[in-house]
């Protein structure tokens, strides 16, 4: 089970946004207003009552099962009304990356040698 | 060096083939989530917080050349170009794409290495000292003993349902850098005052949230005794160990709840009443896999090397990263080199790929082909002539690896924490960074001396941070991290469980009060006292009252 997935049974208390990770690499992904899963929760579609929950749920069910994106569970944000900031900690890195490495972690996979010249220069 | 039998070779290239065809059948959608999992975290493949991640074996820690480049080739080619050395003595990549983990299985089976990940409750890898078969005062290897441990509980069908997983690490020394107090089972290879060499034994050891110093069972057991004395042990956690709760199913919670001397005797009891022969190797077995771990080719040398000797007296950045970072070694005339992967102020643990070929080409020229990875996430090549030494570290330099920092305060222990690992509650690394930037003037760090700052991410304690003579434990309340301190833990020959000295710290905080300890130390050391030496005698009290006081 995905650790959010309690949460989903839950009473809903602030807005809520669906979150997972991309079956092919891995990458964190959330739900759009538009229906696309993408990496930044600033177009991600909010949930505000027990329905939003449930509909976001269903479109999470069926995303994972037709094996696009693997574990989806809803997470609590706060909407500042300019953006969207994850309550928990570890949804916040979730939402931002590593805070380290970032030499490397700009870029995609399998562009080593800018790394190393990034290093040794 | 060490190889992997015909038995594992077979194994590995069958795993490679089904591991192909289940990620194929997943990205198909044939197989869900749910059947996948287990399937690839037995693999080695994990999804964090941001990605996959693949943990790659290394066995004892023990690498050649080859396995060094294809290592490399695997993180610049299927990853961002980098890895991570962890204190499981493996290493880490934190990008992989599922369609290309086939591949890298592949890659990583040309060169015997694996990801096979053993899981579930059974005697997971051995680890050992990572000086093994080099060491100046060793008395004997004990990778042979680790394997035939390794070969003999796999095939063991009472050991694969365990209570709980179960760690084994060796050591051949009497100093121990395998941290054998901290696991299910330490053996410490040593001589008896007859000269014989045997096993001293020790049990229940553990981080996590229950850290627990090992208990000594045994001052000394004949070799050929081994396997019999283990059994019986693994036999009295097998039926006493408790299974009703996963927190205390450990054999740690047992010896600590029988008493270490009521542990011991139903081990004896056990004992004398199996029928011993049955758990013996043959000479002839314990040959065979010693020829696993042969010794290179050495050359006869001299004990000293006088174009070395000139160096050192030349060059004092050379001789100060002798001091600290080169060993004394088994054999005359010959080095153990340790590579910092501590630069300060970088990532404990990381190396790049361009790195990590330089160090495989400097192990083919210059160390009859051998690396070693510690658990303390450096690297190390094991057999240097010193005639070599100032080439490699010139080498070394030019790689921005030559810090001479081996053992200092910016050595430091982190686990991936927050910033990759899906456990964690808070981040770790960018702790280390940052207490690695404050203390990290060489002249500062010199003067300090021997420090062990260890950094967790969470309660599983994978930064063993219950050792660190300085611990921080990676915490979150409502949404903010926060860092617990403890002090006078360690991990070596006087093992000891680090004690919390009170209310957490911030992430703005936590360098200041590390920082405040450290400078307490150094006001009130004596005689060249090492930090924990000081600690043991004075206790906590001063190092509260500073950091307290001044926060
Ligand atoms: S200690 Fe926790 S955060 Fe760190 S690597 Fe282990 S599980 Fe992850």
């Amino acid at each position: 089970m995905a650790p959010g997935d309690s949460s989903m049974a839950k009473k809903i208390s602030g807005p809520r946004i669906l979150t997972a990770n991309l079956l092919g690499d891995g990458l964190v992904v959330f739900l759009g207003t538009d229906g696309s899963w993408a990496p930044g929760l600033e177009s991600a579609r909010l949930a505000h009552s027990n329905d939003d929950v449930a509909q976001l749920e269903a479109v999470g069910g069926e995303a994972a099962r037709a094996n696009h994106i693997v574990d989806p569970y809803l997470i609590e944000v706060e909407d500042t009304g300019s953006s969207l900031l994850p309550i928990e900690m570890r949804e916040r890195m979730r939402a931002r990356g590593p805070s380290v490495n970032l030499e490397f972690n700009s870029r995609s996979n399998g562009h080593a040698l800018v790394a190393d010249q990034a290093v040794a220069g | 060096m060490y190889r992997y039998d015909e038995f594992d070779a077979t194994f590995v290239s069958e795993r490679v083939v089904q591991f192909r065809d289940q990620v194929e059948r997943r990205v198909k959608g044939e197989l869900s989530e749910e059947q996948f999992r287990p399937l690839r975290l037995m693999n080695g493949l994990y999804l964090q917080l941001h990605a996959y991640m693949l943990r790659v074996a290394v066995p004892y820690g023990t690498l050649n050349s080859r396995q060094m480049h294809k290592l490399a080739f695997i993180a610049d080619k299927f990853d961002r170009g980098y890895g991570h050395f962890t204190t499981r003595q493996n290493i880490q990549y934190n990008w992989p794409k599922l369609p290309d983990v086939p591949a890298i299985l592949d890659n990583l089976a040309e060169v015997e290495m694996h990801a096979i990940q053993t899981s579930g409750n059974c005697i997971r890898n051995v680890t050992a000292d990572q000086w093994s078969g080099v060491a100046a005062d060793e008395v004997e290897d004990p990778r042979p003993y680790a394997e035939l441990m390794r070969q003999w509980s796999s095939l063991h069908p009472e050991f694969s349902f365990l209570p709980r997983k179960f760690k084994i690490a060796v050591t051949g020394d009497e100093a121990d850098r395998a941290v054998i107090a901290y696991h299910d089972i330490g053996l410490r290879l040593k001589k008896n005052s007859a000269g014989d060499i045997g096993f001293e034994i020790f049990v229940g050891g553990g981080m996590g949230r229950t850290p627990m110093i090992a208990a000594r069972v045994r001052e000394w057991l004949p070799k050929s005794e081994l396997l019999g004395y283990l059994e019986a042990v693994m036999r009295v956690y097998n039926l006493n160990g408790r299974r009703d709760n996963k927190y205390k199913a450990r054999i740690k919670i047992l010896v600590h709840e029988l008493g270490a001397e009521e542990f011991t005797r139903q081990v004896e009891e056990e004992y004398a009443r199996l029928d011993v022969p049955q758990g013996l190797p043959s000479d002839q077995e314990l040959e065979r896999i010693a020829a696993y771990f042969a010794p290179p080719a050495y050359e006869d040398l001299a004990e000293n090397d006088a174009d070395h000797t000139q160096h050192l007296v030349d060059n004092k950045e050379f001789a100060e990263w002798v001091e600290r970072n080169v060993a004394p070694h088994k054999v005359t005339g010959y080095a153990i080199v340790n590579i910092s992967l501590k630069p300060v102020g970088g990532v404990p643990g990381d190396a790049t790929s361009g790195q990590m070929r330089a160090i495989a080409d400097l192990a083919q020229k210059m160390s009859l082909d051998e690396i070693r990875v510690t658990h303390e996430q450096n690297l190390v090549l094991p057999n240097v002539r010193k005639h070599d030494l100032f080439a490699v570290w010139q080498e070394l330099k030019e790689h921005k690896l030559a810090d001479a920092n081996l053992g200092l305060a910016t050595d430091i222990i982190s686990c991936p924490g927050l910033d990759y690992c899906g456990l964690a509650t808070a981040r770790s690394i960018p702790i280390s960074q940052d207490i690695s930037n404050r203390l990290g003037d060489i002249k500062r760090q010199r003067d300090i001396g021997d420090l062990k700052i260890k950094i967790s991410g969470c309660i599983n304690a994978c930064g063993h941070h219950h050792a660190g003579h300085i611990g921080i434990l990676g915490l979150e309340k409502r949404g903010v991290e926060y860092y617990q301190i403890t002090l006078g833990g360690s991990g070596d020959e006087n093992a000891a469980v680090g004690q919390i000295i009170g209310p957490g710290f911030s992430s703005e905080t936590v360098t200041d009060a590390v920082e405040t300890i450290v400078d307490t130390y150094v006001d009130l050391r004596q005689n060249g006292e090492t930090f924990l030496e000081a600690y043991r005698r004075v206790g906590a009290e001063p190092f509260k009252e500073a950091v307290y006081a001044t926060h």
